[in-house]
């Protein structure tokens, strides 16, 4: 720590949240969002961070853009620590929050970006040039003085980038950017993202959606309960279930006794079970797919089976796993 | 301009522009005044009471318009910040709090101002009620102190809406206790003596005091005395939310509570 060989870097980061339960006797509850993380994130590199909700993501978003206190470990950006000199930090990096909201919807694009450089501290004429630059790079230009009430999902979410982007970070965090967006607005937001990060800012992304840290991420952590589990490249995170293989099948009506049956044979790693209307997908990691299948038609006896495939395994399958193991 | 001055003043002007879109600040700053002019200048024109009472009656109103703006403004300002998702993104940006909320409560300041114009109209033109002895200068400065006051207890609770929702909702008694234990619609001097003692410690009781005492010509006129302890209260607080900012920094980035969620 202390040095600036890495944009981001953590050590023991922990945060416990005390809130109170109860009406008459209240009673203190302690819930700890994160419970001793490491992490160093290099200059100019797009790293993403995949996990469930209440992993642990955004409480690490928000330490690291100086909205909370770590409750132990530390924690320093562009060299700077994230308790002693917040303001130094604040001048230096950007954030966007997912969602709709964190806008004056009943002012103008133009005015949200005007007052935000504004609070940003930049000088007028600066402000004024990279504004138009960046309504020009995000595709806003023409609609900046429509009300942002007026804005589709992806517009406003692209004017959260912009506002993200105003004061020119070195470091940009990114909590769930695509959430709720369509997939093509999803895709530009991610181009634009890519661009940012080739161009030489810090990006720190976080995601639920594996494809999007595969596509664009050039390092990845999962983290689960407060915990990085895994920590890699995208192709290494894959490795951790490279002996393995993926069995999928479609059936209508799979009985919770064979589901368990089909846990309990050798080499199988996980089964994920999701609903499609009236059927379900099963999902299987095992190390033996061949097996896998060749058992199948004994397990599945009696049951109506749609389709069966076998593939090489994802980021997500890896992801399921890394979950799963841990829990 | 410096940076944080051009800070405060579009906070300002952002607040101001919110404000005129908002039918809620229309309440505030129209129909509640009025209500209470209304009722004030009905008890107070009765026959036979003596004219300074009209005095209460056409400043009473919109001395509580001015204060309920300036300061529920502030309040209600805080709160849609955070229903906006707006409060996390204010709070972490290179200018400190107090420079953004100094800018939103200059506006609710303006705003406030104008609610004498519904009220003094309605006291001329219902009541034909009047200044006669008004002296201008005085007045002024005294609405200016009072002004002061105002700004100075603002800013010094508008960060407690910021951290704590219920605080919005305890604090409205605060309103109300100002209404009566400042003067805005009869003099102190008819309170109970132990809420005397309490008035004296509140900055725009000693600002309302010079206001009324410079509409008419009877009673003391110690203008000085009145708008030195009303600066002097209202400078004490802003020491104490020196602390109290430093305060809400620290316990917003422990609790995380200026998310809704």
């Amino acid at each position: 720590m202390g040095t600036q060989a890495f944009a981001i870097e953590a050590k023991q980061l922990r945060k416990t949240y005390t809130t109170t339960r109860g009406v008459v006797r209240r009673e203190r509850v302690n819930q700890e969002a994160l419970r001793g993380v490491d992490l160093s994130i290099r200059h100019g590199e797009l790293f993403g961070v995949l996990g469930p909700n209440g992993a642990g993501k955004t409480t690490m978003v928000k330490i690291f853009t100086t909205l909370l206190l770590p409750t132990s470990g530390a924690a320093e950006i562009l060299g700077i620590d994230v308790v002693k000199d917040a303001q130094a930090i604040r001048k230096r990096i950007g954030f966007v929050f997912g969602g709709d909201r964190g806008l004056y919807w009943r002012l103008n694009g133009l005015d949200n970006l005007r007052y935000f450089a504004d609070l940003y501290r930049i000088p007028p004429d600066v402000s004024r040039r990279r504004i138009s630059e960046l309504l020009d790079r995000l595709g806003l230009a023409g609609r900046e003085r429509d009300k942002v009430e007026q804005y589709s999902r992806g517009m406003k979410q692209r004017l959260h980038l912009a506002r993200g982007l105003l004061n020119d970070p070195e470091v940009l965090f990114l909590d769930e950017p695509t959430i709720g967006l369509d997939p093509v607005g999803a895709r530009e937001l991610r181009s634009i993202v890519r661009e940012l990060a080739d161009s030489g800012t810090t990006i720190f992304l976080t995601t639920h959606y594996m494809f999007e840290a595969d596509a664009i991420c050039d390092r990845i952590a999962v983290i689960k309960k407060g915990e990085i589990v895994a920590q890699g490249t995208p192709s290494s995170i894959k490795q951790t279930v490279e002996n393995q293989g993926v069995v999928e099948f479609e059936v209508v009506g799979m009985a919770a006794d064979r589901l368990a049956e089909l846990r309990a044979l050798p080499g199988v790693s996980s089964v994920v079970v999701s609903e499609r209307e009236l059927a379900q997908t099963v999902t299987v990691q095992c190390a033996r797919p061949g097996d896998v299948m060749t058992r199948l038609g004994v397990i599945l006896d009696g049951v109506k089976l749609q389709k069966v495939s076998s593939r090489e395994p994802t980021l997500e399958d890896a992801y399921v796993q890394l979950i799963g193991e841990s829990s | 301009m410096s940076s944080l001055a051009r800070a405060a003043f579009s906070s300002f002007r952002v607040s101001t522009r919110l404000r005129v879109v908002s039918p809620y600040a229309y309440l505030n700053w129209l129909v509640f005044p009025l209500l209470f002019a209304a009722v004030g200048l009905y008890v107070l024109s009765r026959p036979g009471a003596p004219a300074s009472h009209l005095t209460y009656g056409l400043l009473g109103g919109g001395l509580i318009g001015f204060w309920s703006i300036t300061y529920l403004d502030g309040g209600n300002g805080i709160q849609d910040e955070r229903w906006n998702g707006t409060l996390e993104q204010i709070f972490a940006v290179p200018t400190p709090l107090w420079v953004i909320l100094l800018g939103k409560i200059a506006g609710s300041l303006l705003f406030g101002i104008t609610a004498f114009i519904p009220t003094v109209a309605f006291a001329y033109f219902g009541f034909h009620a009047l200044l006669p002895h008004i002296d201008a200068p005085r007045f002024a400065i005294s609405l200016g102190v009072l002004s002061f006051s105002f700004l100075a207890i603002a800013i010094t609770l508008t960060p407690l809406f910021a951290l704590w929702r219920w605080a919005f909702q305890m604090l409205n008694g605060f309103e109300l206790g100002v209404y009566v234990l400042c003067g805005f619609m009869f003099p102190v001097a008819i309170i109970a003596p132990w809420a005397q003692g309490i008035a004296g410690g509140l900055a725009p009781t000693w600002a309302t005091r010079a206001l009324y005492a410079a509409t008419t010509t009877s009673g003391p006129h110690d203008y000085v005395a009145w708008w030195l302890a009303a600066i002097a209260l209202s400078l004490g607080y802003m020491v104490c939310a020196v602390f109290l900012y430093r305060l809400v920094e620290r316990h917003a980035r422990i609790s995380g509570d200026l998310a809704l969620a």
